[in-house]
């Protein structure tokens, strides 16, 4: 029920803020600054929300009067294997992300790409690298 | 780690499909796990052990020395 109610408020907060960029779209006739990529940037991230709440409600009916299948879905989420291949799939993306990244900040310094552009990248990548050590604290305290 | 999960299973007379079933798991992991691809938790190891009202090292046998090669 309460996952029901969280669907619907996506669904109507995503149909909000299509129309709104819809709206600014249309009305605002030679948009400076912000306001040029704004109601793009509601639109799509409208659709998003709109497209996510949608899928859940859609996939609720659907399992909704099949108990067999709902349960065949929850085992799936729920299998020991299932969740060591999502998480060992992860880990790998997670290394590769490290060197991808690295390289494309090494290639946007040496293109002379913007300062703030290419710190905002550098501080996102020490994020997720300090994020990751972190856990690796908390996870060493409760193991 | 070997394991006589298959054996085990066909002895009772039970398919991939009921066993998953019972132990609440996908009939992929009931698969790998006796092809010997997958080392379960010991969670699903006490959980095929008491499915089968047997110790765990009835089902699952250690190999000592091919473990530590790894």
């Amino acid at each position: 029920m309460k996952n029901s109610v969280k669907d619907h408020c996506l669904v109507i907060i995503g149909l909000i803020l299509f129309v709104a960029g819809l709206i600014i779209v249309k009305t605002l006739s030679e948009p400076q600054g912000v306001m040029r990529a704004l109601p793009y940037v509601c639109i799509g991230i409208g659709c998003g929300i709109f497209g996510q709440g949608m899928g859940n409600i859609i996939s609720r009916k659907a399992v909704k009067n099949n108990p067999d299948i709902y349960k065949q879905i929850e085992i799936g989420k729920k299998d020991e294997r299932n969740i060591t291949i999502a998480n060992r799939a992860k880990a790998k993306s997670y290394d590769m992300m490290i060197f991808v990244f690295g390289a494309l900040m090494v290639s946007f310094a040496l293109m002379g790409v913007e300062v703030t552009a290419l710190l905002l990248l550098v501080f996102a990548y020490l994020f997720v690298i300090f994020y990751g050590i972190y856990y690796r604290f908390k996870y060493e305290k409760e193991m | 780690m070997k394991n006589r999960v298959e054996e085990i299973r066909k002895r009772h007379g039970i398919k991939q499909e009921e066993l998953a079933a019972a132990l609440e798991v996908t009939r992929q992991t009931i698969g790998s796990l006796e092809n010997g691809r997958y080392k379960p938790s010991i969670t699903l190891a006490f959980k095929l052990a008491r499915y089968f009202h047997m110790s765990i090292e009835d089902i699952f046998i250690y190999e000592e020395e091919k473990e530590n090669e790894k």
